[in-house]
């Protein structure tokens, strides 16, 4: 299996999303200060942090959604002013976020749309990308007619169709009952690895973070700032059995679990 | 930033100016048209010589007889299809039947049945908001705790006061929205009744003025009407609040 | 299931049919004067004799084509003037409040206006239909496009879709079943306000029929028109609710 190398994560390579000195206030209120940030290409990072740390916001900050107070945010070097089709977002509130009027396929298409596919071309990519997402055959359904695990692999698929260089993930199991969760990890990562695409994980959930990311970085809330990076070396590719059950993995659990105790007190 | 109660009347305080200036300055001669002052003077002057109180009397009057003949009518049939299931699967096609009949289009049969005046202006009314009344009321009754029957039957109440004590308080506010949508339906229709033929009240009060080529008063009795519709309106919805907190307001949207 | 609810329908059309029986008795026993109220039978051969003269069919098209004309045009300008003002948010803090004030204006109203500005013809009718079936769909315009979910423009804005393609792929869809049951409810106005315009500027159509009719005594073609207006009211709301049901199978059943 062609696995990437990320043991040079920490080499000097350019990052591909970088977030210097931003501040951002809403509202009057300052819901993140001095945030710095590089992520490389291809990279895993997940962010997670106590509930108010900003981690949501700051990946709105890196989805363009929202523009910094202050500082810099910039993707390949080129400053965000607005989202751009290459990265792509994934709701936490799938119910929210698909077109309810169209079918699994015509919520797929709109990305296809969006970035200007033919129509001739969107049929067969669509039925490509549902397969990818383990939706095969369900093409016809409307959202309302699929489980809430059904939707959000739709919602990825939306965005795998945009052909992402980065993946922001927004507590996207966050709703789902642990059995689907885990089977819906597992193929985030496969998808990731495939696509070569960077992924920025937000999740309140430990084991999860660790689980998946190459980087976790855990935010202090009142304003958000960086307040813990851990590296994680734990050998890929990750099974839910072995990988969880690693020494290490249970070291890097105590260490955050720590920090958040320590972040709400 | 503007407060909103002033961005409210940005609007129509800007086209009351366009208008007055426009009127004014081409010193139109129209028969549709006056400026806002003229149309202000008119007002006043119906208002003071007691013309446009009594046609709101005799429009206000059938259209609440008529409300209040069609909430006896429709509150009977609505809880009775509403209570019992049969009937209600039984009357179905009925009422499908005459339901969509536009209520305007039985005038004629009231007018020879019944003759100009207070009586077939009610019972047009009537017919228009026995509907909505029934429907929202049938719905009520169907949509109350089914636990609440249970106790009703637990305690052996007899019919009568299975109704009284049970199904009326508990479907009461959204009988009272059926109500709030019916009294502006009933409005509507008197005043389309009386424009179109009955020679009473507010609708016939602005047909004369505009046989007698009075632009001026024939806008004012509009703005008048107008008024009358957005106070019957706030304060039935004022009533409401008051009556059953904002949770009865719930559901009104679609 | 299904078996039983048709046997219910069966049931409840036999019942409407005793109606019918009963009107016929009452008609027969001249109970109530045959001046003002016929019996079925000769509302019906009333109903027949109308179609079979072509008079009926005129009255029935023109009657339709008011209502056509007017319901297009409101619809139309209902929904589109409904999308600028329910899209921006600064729109709707100046216009709604005016809008709400002149909601419950009892629309027959400016009829007499209609007929200083027009006089008694087809562009007075076109006119007032148009102006009572755009409020229901104004309103619900408005309503729907303010409603969208903030998470769908949000969406949107990460596949940097153009504003026209916010409104046709986002917006419209979204408030659509507003839009829809506005236009549910403006049929109905449309109706109503069409007979109200024949009966008073004598244009050609089933209002006028009756009112003709009534000055007339002819009781029989009364009713076979009043009949007809059902008929028109029944049709058009059932056409309206199978567009509807079509278009919006993609919400979840028990909305």
């Amino acid at each position: 299996m062609p696995l990437r190398d990320r043991t040079n994560c920490r080499s000097p390579e350019p990052a591909q999303i970088e977030f210097s000195q931003v501040t951002l206030e809403l509202g009057g209120k300052r819901i993140i200060e001095s945030l710095n940030l590089a992520v490389k290409p291809g990279e895993f990072l997940c962010i997670i942090g106590a509930s108010g740390c900003g981690k949501t916001t700051a990946l709105r900050l890196a989805a363009g959604l929202y523009r910094p107070t202050t500082g810099d945010v910039t993707f390949e070097g080129q400053p965000m002013r607005m989202p751009r089709r290459d990265i792509a977002i994934v709701f936490q509130d799938y119910g929210k976020a698909l077109l309810p009027w169209r079918t699994a396929a015509g919520n797929v298409s709109l990305a296809l749309e969006a970035n200007g596919v033919s129509s001739a071309q969107r049929g067969e990519q669509i039925d490509e990308l549902l397969n990818k997402v383990g939706l095969p055959g369900h093409a016809g359904k409307y959202p309302a007619e699929m489980s809430g695990g059904m939707q959000q692999r739709l919602q990825i698929a939306r965005c795998l169709a945009q052909k992402p260089k980065a993946l922001l993930m927004d507590e996207p199991f966050g709703a789902l009952d642990a059995m689907t969760r885990q089977g819906l990890q597992d193929e985030v990562l496969s998808l990731a690895q495939a696509s070569h695409a960077t992924v920025i994980f937000v999740t309140h959930d430990l084991e999860e973070a660790i689980y998946l990311g190459d980087r976790v970085i855990g935010l202090l809330p009142h304003p958000g700032r960086v307040g813990i990076e851990l590296m994680i070396d734990l050998p890929r590719p990750r099974d839910q059995l072995t990988t969880r059950e690693h020494p290490e993995f249970l070291r890097l659990r105590r260490e955050l679990f720590d920090f958040i105790k320590a972040s709400e007190a | 930033m503007m407060p909103e109660r002033a961005k409210a009347l940005a609007l129509p305080i800007a086209l009351l100016l366009v208008a007055e200036i426009w009127t004014r300055a081409l010193h139109v001669q129209s028969d549709s048209l006056a400026p806002p002052s003229a149309v202000a003077a008119a007002l006043i002057e119906a208002l003071s010589d007691g013309s446009m109180l009594v046609a709101t009397r005799d429009t206000l009057a059938s259209a609440f007889a008529g409300l209040l003949a069609s909430s006896a009518i429709g509150l009977a049939l609505g809880i009775t299809l509403g209570m019992f299931q049969i009937i209600d699967r039984l009357m179905e096609v009925t009422i499908e039947t005459i339901r969509p009949i536009p209520s305007i289009a039985l005038l004629p049969i009231a007018l020879i049945a019944l003759g100009f005046g207070y009586r077939m202006e009610i019972a047009i009314v009537t017919f228009a908001c026995v509907w909505p009344i029934l429907i929202l009321s049938r719905a009520a009754v169907r949509g109350i705790e089914p636990r609440l029957l249970e106790v009703s039957r637990a305690l052996r109440l007899s019919l009568g006061d299975q109704v009284r004590k049970i199904i009326i308080p508990a479907s009461l506010p959204r009988i009272f929205v059926a109500f709030r949508l019916s009294a502006g339906i009933a409005l509507i229709v008197a005043v389309s009744v009386e424009i179109a033929i009955n020679p009473i009240g507010l609708g016939a009060a602005i047909m004369t003025a505009q046989q007698a080529l009075r632009p001026d008063l024939m806008l004012a009795y509009l703005l008048w009407i107008g008024v009358i519709g957005y106070a019957l309106n706030r304060g039935l919805v004022i009533a409401q609040q008051r009556l059953f907190g904002r949770a009865a307001l719930v559901g009104e949207a679609s | 299931m299904k078996r039983q609810i048709l046997y219910w329908r069966a049931a409840s059309l036999v019942v409407a049919a005793g109606f019918i029986v009963l009107w016929q008795m009452i008609a027969n026993l001249r109970l109530v004067s045959p001046v003002f109220l016929p019996g079925p039978d000769r509302a019906w051969a009333a109903l027949v004799r109308g179609f079979a003269s072509g008079e009926l069919w005129t009255k029935l098209l023109g009657t339709l084509e008011h209502m056509a004309y007017g319901w297009f045009a409101a619809s139309i300008a209902g929904i589109a003037l409904g999308a600028m003002i329910g899209s921006s948010r600064t729109m709707r803090s100046y216009v709604a409040p005016s809008l709400e004030f002149l909601r419950p204006l009892p629309v027959s109203a400016i009829v007499p206006v209609a007929i200083a500005m027009f006089g008694l013809t087809q562009g007075m009718a076109l006119f007032v239909i148009a102006f009572g079936a755009i409020w229901p769909m104004l309103l619900a315009t408005v309503h729907g496009f303010a409603a969208v979910e903030p998470r769908l423009y949000e969406v949107a804005r990460s596949l940097q879709m153009s504003r026209l393609a916010v409104i046709f792929k986002i917006a419209l869809p979204s408030a659509s079943p507003d839009i829809l049951s506005g236009m549910r409810l403006s049929l109905t106005v449309a109706l109503i306000l069409a007979v109200v315009c024949e009966i008073l500027a004598g244009l050609d159509g089933l209002g006028h029929w009756v009112l003709l009719s009534a000055r007339a005594f002819r009781s029989a073609d009364l009713f076979a028109g009043v009949i007809l207006l059902g008929g028109i009211g029944y049709g058009t709301a059932l056409a309206m609710s199978t567009v509807e049901k079509q278009l919006l199978k993609w919400r979840p059943s028990g909305h």
